[in-house]
């Protein structure tokens, strides 16, 4: 029995920062990868239904899409023990939205029907979280967001789970496996991945796949199959909060000064 | 005297030879029991890993200065240490004294004919092991005295890592173990004497014995008072035969007993200093790349060494004593470790077949058991493998538990998010790595790339001296006192990353491995001479654990490069300050690294008048910080290391400055003197501010560190 966990490499900005050229993105120069936070949780879980299982009975695929630089996040994903790492690229992928990146994902999972698939509620980056959503569209399967709690037995028909709403409301949902999750924060503890662990997992291969392993064509991923596309990013024009220099009677009276200006009183 | 060699004593004098039969089966027994429990020891050192010593020789030639001067032993309670010199030379004497009549009385004589044991040598032997019974008896007396009346904390065996109804809290067993030793070592001494007065008042009427008696001064004075009191020579000779039996039983229970008994130490704990690495805890072991998991999970983890080491332990209590962390009431006695696991490794490994597994377990309250709770309260600050006379290495240990805790994530979540984010960002700030030398922008000169032209010498800065705000101020007073003395100087900027130190005693081998050999990548591209830090963290994994790496670099601390520019006349003092200070001695620098004098010296020249806290150099009292304790927070409610300290520094009379020498000790200081209480009493300073106050500048004036 397999349990896929799609995970993505996000991206975090340095303190200071500069837009690329093109008005598109962040210059890749001000980027830090890493494993986004919440397929951490996601991938525990899966961990925690396999350690629970008979040894062997349950396989843990970590999945993702995304260049080279990605097999770094899948490597921390095995030295936590993922079974096996699949990284799907093309170039034509380049500027795939959420939706066709699920597309991709939906064509990972056909290959390797699983029983069970685990995404992140959203990425800390681009936020839209949708990704997950959009595997289960593609392959028409039962799905559940925001999932703050699971109660699954390996190889069961069904899944009871807790979804979180909001004010702190849950919603007690049974649904039929196989289906598609997406897991909130805080539904584990996730497991610290050492760095020796993370260069013993090293030694473990990490399967690259392409269009072809997927069975799909240049059209149906990237920009061109892309339904939403991106215009332009920018920081929007900093806030009027400012910071008072000066010894403490001289930030005082700047701010006696302020308070007597938003009156309307002469200062 | 026409027979010389009838001045001897005559062994078992007018005993039956059936009871000479018996004693001798009697000490083949002990001697059988004695064999046997030597035996199962060393199986269960043998079930320790391999390791290989080396330099037997010079270790054998430093463990027995060790014994000969005591100079373990004598310090920080020169009393008991002395006490411990008369009981070892007396008790060492007396088995010499022993075993002389052996060699001669059932080997050389019985086999050649060869007799030695008269006459003037007899009279001298006499002589010599009468002071040395003596010694042996009012060593054991101080001791007994010490233990009953003195009532040390550091010898009742509270324990800070168990409450009253854990079932191993009780240690009792140790302490009527203790006193049955001293009892036995002062009834064998005693009766020895006893039985020297009776054999004198016995044979009174021969002059071969009587005539030299005071040649066994003591013996003399004993049979001189048992005639006042009217015993007859028959009386003496009757209650002789008694009590030869009893101190002869006594003795022979004793040696049986010495492998099974605290006694054992008499072997383990000169094969312990023997043992010794001089490294221990500076050079924290290498984890083999073949090894699959980090760390000490098994007590069969352990070398050989360590579970030699375990035994070596007297219960002195001089680390209990130094431990900050018990100072402060954390659940770590470094005295505890070390018998939990001695306990557990004896419940487990004397047997005849080894366990399946003896798994350390780090959950829970097992007997015998370390718990994470107690491993994770070490600020690995060595005050316990300083003080040890034994040479106990306690921090090696906990650091080698530590990396299984790390490799299961076994940890404060905060301690793993700070792990994460040096592995991700290269420092414990979590800033990105072209903002390290950002500290550099308000100077008014640049600052070599060493990366890229060659210097003389390399600066590596540290996270703390780049990236906390308070200590880049001193970071940029040190870049000045340089650039003003004319030193050729360069940084790596942002190819430098943590040194990795604390992250290795924290027990994440992995990650220190990615950062040492990263930044020995990084030093080893650039040109210099050798390398300078402010950081005696850094200092010490680069001077101590790089060269495991591949990275042999000639570093230096920035106390001895300063105070060489003040000697040189390169750095001019403008005038000095005749503050009333005390210096506090990072662990790093001082204990680890025996940096102890160069910051005195500064200060001297400085015109500073040093006031020493009771606990300073190799006593110093750890702030809390080292280990990745920074990265861990303290237990609300409780005092820290740091508070502790300033109390300490607060009761010196008329105090101003409090000086340190390290970044994070200016960080854990500053906010200790806030929390308790001490703030506009006096102050704590690096030492580079008190420099830079003094310091005559050619150009612009030095920019104010207002602090």
């Amino acid at each position: 029995m397999k349990i896929v966990v799609a995970v993505k490499q996000v991206a975090a900005l340095d303190d200071d920062f500069e837009i690329r050229a093109d008005g598109l993105d962040v210059d890749e120069d001000f980027l830090m990868y890493d494993l986004n936070e919440w397929d951490d949780y996601s991938l525990e879980e899966a961990m925690k239904i396999k350690e629970a299982a008979a040894e062997g009975a349950v396989e843990v695929i970590a999945v993702s899409v995304g260049p080279e630089r990605v097999d770094e996040s899948l490597r921390k994903c095995l030295a936590k023990g993922a079974d096996r790492a699949i990284r799907v690229w093309d170039d034509a992928m380049e500027g795939s939205d959420a939706v066709t990146i699920g597309r991709i994902l939906a064509g990972v999972v056909k290959k390797e029907a699983p029983a069970m698939v685990f995404a992140g509620v959203q990425s800390s980056d681009q936020a839209n979280a949708a990704t997950g959503m959009a595997i289960a569209a593609s392959l028409d399967w039962p799905h559940a967001a925001v999932v703050a709690e699971l109660d699954y037995q390996p190889g069961a028909a069904t899944a009871r789970i807790k979804r979180e709403l909001e004010g702190g409301m849950l919603q007690a949902v049974e649904i039929d496996c196989p289906a598609v999750l997406t897991l909130q924060l805080g539904i584990n503890k996730p497991r610290y991945a050492s760095l020796r662990g993370i260069k013993q997992a090293a030694a473990k291969p990490i399967e690259h796949w392409s269009l072809g392993d997927l069975g799909l064509d240049a059209t149906q991923v990237g920009t061109t199959a892309a339904l939403s596309r991106v215009r332009r990013m920018e920081i929007p024009v900093k806030g009027r909060a400012q910071m008072i220099e000066g010894t403490i009677a001289e930030q005082a009276a700047k701010l006696i000064e302020i308070i007597k200006e938003y009156k309307g009183e002469a200062a | 005297m026409s027979d010389t060699t009838l001045v001897t004593r005559i062994l078992f004098q007018d005993f039956s030879s059936w009871s000479i039969t018996l004693f001798y089966l009697l000490g083949y027994t002990a001697i059988g029991i004695f064999a046997h429990g030597v035996y199962t020891q060393v199986r269960k050192y043998r079930r320790g890993r391999p390791l290989d010593i080396g330099a037997w020789r010079q270790r054998a030639v430093t463990m027995v200065q060790d014994m000969l001067t005591h100079r373990t032993l004598v310090r920080r309670d020169r009393k008991a240490g002395r006490a411990h010199a008369l009981i070892f030379f007396g008790f060492a004497l007396l088995f010499i004294g022993t075993a002389t009549i052996t060699l001669e009385y059932d080997i050389l004589q019985p086999l050649f004919g060869w007799r030695f044991w008269h006459s003037e040598f007899y009279l001298w032997f006499s002589l010599v092991l009468d002071i040395a019974g003596a010694g042996l008896i009012a060593g054991v007396l101080y001791m007994m005295y010490r233990r009953q009346w003195l009532k040390l904390p550091k010898l009742d065996y509270a324990r800070p890592d168990r409450s009253p109804q854990d079932p191993d809290y009780d240690r009792s067993a140790y302490r009527r173990e203790d006193w049955a030793f001293l009892w036995a070592l002062i009834l064998i001494g005693i009766t020895g004497f006893v039985l020297e007065a009776t054999r004198l008042v016995w044979l009174s009427g021969q002059p071969t014995v009587w005539d030299l008696r005071f040649w066994s001064p003591v013996g003399a004075v004993m049979a001189h008072a048992m005639q006042w009191f009217g015993l007859s020579p028959e009386g003496a000779g009757l209650f002789r035969s008694g009590l030869w039996w009893f101190h002869g039983l006594l003795a022979l229970t004793f040696i049986a007993l010495i492998p099974y008994s605290k006694i054992k130490h008499i072997v383990t704990a000169p094969t312990s200093l023997m043992l010794r690495d001089p490294l221990a805890g500076r050079r924290l072991p290498k984890v083999p790349e073949e090894q699959a998991s980090a760390g000490y999970q098994y007590i069969t983890d352990f070398k050989w060494k360590e579970l030699l080491h375990l035994d070596a332990c007297t219960k002195c209590g001089r680390c209990h004593e130094a431990c900050p962390a018990n100072a402060v009431g954390a659940p770590l006695s470094p005295r505890d470790v070390i018998l939990s696991l001695r306990e557990f490794a004896n419940q487990s490994l004397n047997a005849v077949t080894l366990p399946e597994k003896a798994e350390l377990d780090v959950h829970g309250k097992a007997p015998g058991q370390v718990f994470m709770e107690t491993l994770w309260s070490c600020r690995t600050c060595l005050a316990c493998v300083e003080i040890c006379p034994v040479a106990v290495e306690h921090v090696p240990i906990i650091v080698q538990m530590r990396r299984k805790l790390v490799e299961d994530g076994n940890m404060e979540p905060l301690l793993e998010k700070t792990l994460q984010t040096i592995h991700k960002t290269g420092n414990s700030f979590g800033e990105s790595k072209r903002k390290r030398a950002a500290w550099t922008k308000e100077l008014p000169f640049t600052i070599k790339d060493a990366r890229k032209e060659a210097v003389d010498m390399l600066w590596f800065v540290g996270d703390y001296a780049s990236f906390d705000p308070r200590n880049q101020k001193v970071t940029r007073a040190f870049a000045r006192l340089m650039h003003q003395a004319g030193v050729d100087f360069g940084l790596l900027f942002e190819g430098e990353m943590n040194a990795g130190n604390d992250v290795r005693r924290v027990g994440e081998e992995g990650l220190y491995e990615y950062l040492a050999t990263a930044n020995i990548t990084s030093i080893r591209d650039c040109e210099f001479k050798s390398v300078v830090t402010t950081d005696p963290h850094s200092y010490n994994t680069i001077r101590n654990e790089y060269p495991d790496f591949g990275g042999e670099f000639e570093i230096q601390h920035y106390t001895t490069v300063v105070r060489e520019l003040l000697l040189q006349g390169r750095l001019r003092l403008s005038k000095t300050l005749g503050y009333r200070v005390t210096f506090h001695d990072p662990c790093h620098l001082g204990r680890y690294n025996k940096g102890f004098d160069a910051p005195r010296d500064i200060l001297q020249m400085l015109g500073c008048e040093l006031v020493e806290m009771g606990r300073n150099r190799d006593n110093s009292f750890c702030c809390g910080a080292g280990g990745g304790r920074i990265w861990i927070p303290d237990a609300p409610g409780t005092e820290k290391p740091s508070q502790n300290r300033m109390h300490e520094a607060g009761a010196i009379e008329g105090l101003q400055v409090f000086v340190v020498s390290c970044p994070k000790d200016l960080t854990m200081f500053e906010d200790a003197l806030k929390t308790s209480g001490y703030e506009g009493k006096f102050v704590v300073r690096e030492l580079i501010e008190l420099i830079e106050e003094c310091v005559e500048y050619d150009e612009s004036p030095a920019l104010s560190v207002e602090v």
